[in-house]
This record gives structure tokens, C-alpha cells and sequence, in this order.
């Protein structure tokens, strides 16, 4: 082989040389590449499998807190309206209740399926609303803005006939202020689409709410 | 400052670089030693190639030379050592940078690694990894287990095999657990009830001083799937319990508390989705069915 190749060069020594000095250096030139091109789609693969992880919203994100806060502020919801769809004698009240129960449910799976997705738990490191930046004290007595006390949930209990109407609805109503200043926090804060679209719907659900509660409580003569 | 140097240098002639490369040598190509040893090149026709054809030269005349020894070293050699050597003296610059930057990916990378993986670990890694924890799932599954010929529903009064129990037969009714504070006992076979529904029931015993009870109940006010109650009997003055979990402590201030609710409320259900509200809210030991209009006054607290 060797010899060879020397007889070749002899014979022509510039495009020989050429030849062959060009091989060698290719092949470790080659060799380069090749290992650059493995290494980048071994960091391509790398990084296809992280970016997911890294841009998903994490613990302490305002999505996050979002999901969490809004799926309690929704359970209590849901509470009052289940009571209220056992207990009240008015059509338009169990109508309106059954709604709210079954909608904030709803909302609430698909929360929890988010922090599912996420990769996180139901129950954050942080307090209450931390996620929202203008809502320190917003939590008074761990509740977060609009939630029925004990006390109040208790009297709800108690409650009977126009009495208890009448306390659902004005419960609620403030429920639902408190619901929509929560959603329209995040939505100052995300730019995630699927979490943008729901608080989008929950403070046009809850407008409109809020308007049959007000006329409701206008008939009941206590608005 | 090197870097630029050669940089400078690079856009001549490898022969320029020739002189650096041996940075002791003179810079006469003469140099002999670099050329002396490598080839013995003394091609006269390897001396004309052009400019051009003097870098592609250089290996491939080495083994032209040996046979014929020869004359015309100095393009040759200088060809040949130079493009390596410059290579090498500026690529200590580069191989720096490359390090630098390789070194720096590779923590974000290892970083977002770690993150991830520490995020996505599972729920009950991080129950296990609470001290103290006792997880009867695995280590006693009667407790956990109907009782031996019962349902998991059966009606009245049950015998639970430790206290406060974490599983096991209850009632039909579930204690709400809508963050309910209780201010005094309240029936076993309700509140394993809402354990199987995802909750954490956080105990004391009675003599607990007022302030701890209020740091307790902090933690469980306004939180669905959670409730608090007193306990007669509690070898500890506190104790958590989850659906086949259980964490006993000495004060409230222990960290471990917010650890063991964020690991396993909710997701300790062993019914997912099922609800805390529409529950018993009455207090006493005795189970009650969960009858309408046999929901005494409310949970006490907050």
C-alpha cells in the first residue's frame, strides 16, 4: 500500500500529495463532524426532552397558584350551590344553583388536570395568592376573596325558606366578585392559552351571574 | 491577547506561522528542527508547486522523499508544520471558549435536569421521604383493608385497629371536609370517610395550648380536603392522617406538617374527584346517618 501510494506521488508528486494529504485530513475532518453533528443531536434530543419540563409553569407560578387558589375558591362554590339545590323551593334559585355547581365542577377538573400535566401537586409551597402581586391580605382568616366564612356557611346550614334564598344569593354574589377579581388577575399575569381561555370564560360566566342574582334579589325585595 | 495575534497572522501565509509555531525557534523557515525532523523532503518538484499547491503538498510528499532525499526543505517543511502548529497555538483560545460555553450548557442542561426530575417526582416518593412517616399501605394493609368479612361501607359504630384510624370499613356519610375546624370530637367512621376522599386529617390531642391549635387550624381553614378535630386517647399530642398514612408530632411549629399535606392532600384519594362538601357537620363520636335535617349547627371555628 504504501509503496504504492510513494509510486504514485513520485509520478505526480503535486496532485498526488494533494491526494493524499486530502484523505487524511478528511478523514479526521469527517471525523470531526460526524462527532459534531452526533453531539448536537444528542443535545437536540437532550434539550427536546427538557424544553417541556423547563417551560412548563412550575411551583411557584402564577398559573400554578391560579389552579390551585381558584379550584378552592370554586369547591366552596359548589358547596353553597349543592346546598342550595337541595334546600330552596325556588325554581329560578335551584336553576341557577345547579349551573354554578355543575359549571365551577367542571372548571375545577380541568384545573386539576393542568397541575396534573404540570407535573405538581393540588396543594402548593406557597400561601394563598401569593401568585397575585396587589393581593397581600387578601386572605383574611385563610379564606381568599369572596368565600363564606364558617359562621356564614353555618347560618347557610340553618337557614330556611326566602331566608335562606335570599343569604345564597348574597353569599354568592359576593363569591362571584371576589371569583372575577381572582381571574382577571391571572389574566394580567399568563400568556398561557388553555389558562387564559378559562378565566376568560369564568369572568364572562360569572358577569352574567352576577346580573340574574341582582335581578333575583330584586324580586326577593332584598337587593 | 494571543488569540488575536495569531488571528492577525492566520490571514498570511502559513509560512509567516511557521516561525511562531516553533515559538522557542528563530522564525527563518529554516528552522531546522521542525523541518529537519519531519520530512526529508527535498523534492525539487515539490519546491514549484505554486503557493497553492505547496499546503496540500507537504504529507503527501513525505513519502515521496524518503526514497530520493532531497533538496528543496524549506517550502515543504514550512508547509507543513505551519498549518498544524498554527492551529494548535490559537486553538488553545478557542478550546477555552469551547470549554467555557460546553461547561456552562452542561450545568443548564444538568440544572433543568434536576428540576425536572425533582418536579416530576411522584407523590408518594415524597410521603416516603417525610421522617417519621408511617405508610400502612405498605407496612400493614389491615389497617387499610375492610374488615375481615365487612364491606368498606358498613353502617353504626366500627372498631378501629389503631387511632386515630387511616382507613379501613366507615360509614356512608363522609365528615365534610371543606376545611372544617372542629372544636370537639368527631365519629371515627365519618372521617375515614373523608380520608378515602383525598383528605388530610390533622388531630390533637385535647391538651394542646390554644396557640398551637390556632397554628393547626391556620393550615386547614378555607382548604377543602382538609379537617381538624380533637382526639381522646392520642398517645401524641398531634396527628396527621391520609388514606393509609399517618405522621405523629410533638408541636405544631414542625415543619413536616406542611410537607406531609402538600405530598398527600388530595392525592392520597383513593376515590379522585370525589367531594368533601355535603357532608357531616355535626361533632360527636357516635355515627350518624347522613340524614336530612340531622345536620346539627356547623362545624365550629374560624
Amino acid at each position: 500500500m504504501t509503496i504504492g501510494s510513494g509510486a504514485l506521488a513520485t509520478a505526480g508528486a503535486p496532485a498526488d500529495g494533494t491526494i493524499e494529504r486530502g484523505p487524511g485530513r478528511r478523514g479526521v475532518g469527517t471525523a470531526a463532524l460526524a462527532l459534531a453533528i452526533l453531539l448536537g443531536l444528542l443535545l437536540g434530543f437532550a434539550s427536546g426532552l427538557l424544553a417541556p419540563g423547563l417551560f412548563r409553569p412550575g411551583d411557584g407560578s402564577p398559573e400554578a397558584g391560579f389552579a390551585r387558589d381558584m379550584s378552592s375558591h370554586h369547591a366552596q362554590a359548589v358547596e353553597m350551590s349543592i346546598l342550595a339545590h337541595e334546600k330552596s323551593t325556588d325554581p329560578d334559585v335551584r336553576t341557577l344553583s345547579a349551573d354554578i355547581a355543575l359549571t365551577q365542577q367542571a372548571q375545577i377538573g380541568t384545573m386539576q388536570a393542568w397541575l396534573k400535566t404540570w407535573k405538581l401537586n393540588p396543594t402548593g409551597s406557597q400561601p394563598r395568592m401569593a401568585w397575585m402581586p396587589d393581593a397581600a391580605g387578601a386572605v383574611k382568616n385563610g379564606l381568599m376573596p369572596g368565600m363564606a366564612t364558617d359562621a356564614q356557611r353555618a347560618e347557610l346550614r340553618a337557614a330556611t325558606g326566602r331566608d335562606f334564598d335570599v343569604l345564597f344569593l348574597r353569599l354568592m354574589l359576593d363569591h362571584h366578585l371576589g371569583g372575577i377579581h381572582m381571574a382577571e388577575g391571572i389574566l394580567d399575569l399568563s400568556d398561557d392559552a388553555q389558562v387564559t381561555a378559562l378565566a376568560k370564560s369564568m369572568v364572562a360566566g360569572q358577569k352574567k351571574e352576577i346580573e340574574l342574582i341582582q335581578s333575583l334579589l330584586g324580586r326577593f325585595g332584598a337587593r | 491577547m494571543s488569540i488575536s495575534t495569531s488571528g492577525g497572522e492566520q490571514r498570511r501565509p502559513s509560512v509567516v506561522s511557521t516561525g511562531k509555531k516553533a515559538p522557542a525557534g528563530g522564525k527563518p523557515a529554516e528552522d531546522g528542527k521542525a523541518a529537519g525532523t519531519k520530512p526529508a523532503e527535498g523534492k525539487a518538484a515539490g519546491a514549484k508547486p505554486a503557493g497553492t499547491a505547496a499546503k496540500t503538498n507537504p504529507a503527501g510528499r513525505v513519502p515521496a522523499n524518503r526514497p530520493g532525499g532531497g533538496g528543496g526543505k524549506k517550502p515543504q517543511q514550512r508547509r507543513p508544520v505551519t498549518p498544524v502548529r498554527v492551529s494548535q497555538g490559537r486553538s488553545w483560545g478557542s478550546i477555552g471558549l469551547f470549554v467555557a460555553v460546553g461547561v456552562v450548557t452542561a450545568a443548564i442542561i444538568g440544572y433543568g435536569a434536576y428540576a425536572v426530575i425533582q418536579n416530576g417526582k411522584s407523590w408518594e416518593d415524597k410521603a416516603s421521604a417525610i421522617d417519621g412517616i408511617t405508610n400502612f399501605r405498605e407496612s400493614d394493609p389491615s389497617v387499610v383493608d375492610p374488615f375481615p368479612g365487612k364491606q368498606s361501607h358498613e353502617p353504626g359504630p366500627l372498631t378501629y385497629k389503631i387511632t386515630p384510624p387511616v382507613g379501613s370499613s366507615h360509614n356512608n356519610a363522609w365528615q365534610n371536609c371543606m376545611g372544617d375546624v372542629y372544636d370537639a370530637p368527631i365519629a371515627n367512621e365519618h372521617a375515614v370517610h373523608s380520608l378515602e376522599h383525598g383528605a388530610v386529617w390533622v388531630t390533637y390531642k385535647s391538651d394542646l395550648p390554644a396557640d398551637q391549635v390556632e397554628q393547626l387550624a391556620a393550615k386547614v381553614r378555607g382548604n377543602e380536603f382538609m379537617l381538624m378535630s380533637p382526639v381522646q386517647n392520642l398517645d401524641r399530642p398531634i396527628s396527621l392522617q391520609a388514606w393509609g398514612y399517618q405522621l405523629k408530632l410533638d408541636t405544631a411549629g414542625d415543619g413536616r406538617i406542611d410537607d406531609f399535606i402538600g405530598a398527600l392532600r388530595q392525592n392520597a384519594s383513593m376515590e379522585p374527584g370525589a367531594p368533601c362538601s355535603g357532608g357531616i357537620t355535626a361533632t360527636g363520636t357516635a355515627p350518624r346517618d347522613n340524614v336530612q335535617g340531622d345536620q346539627p349547627q356547623a362545624p365550629v371555628g374560624g
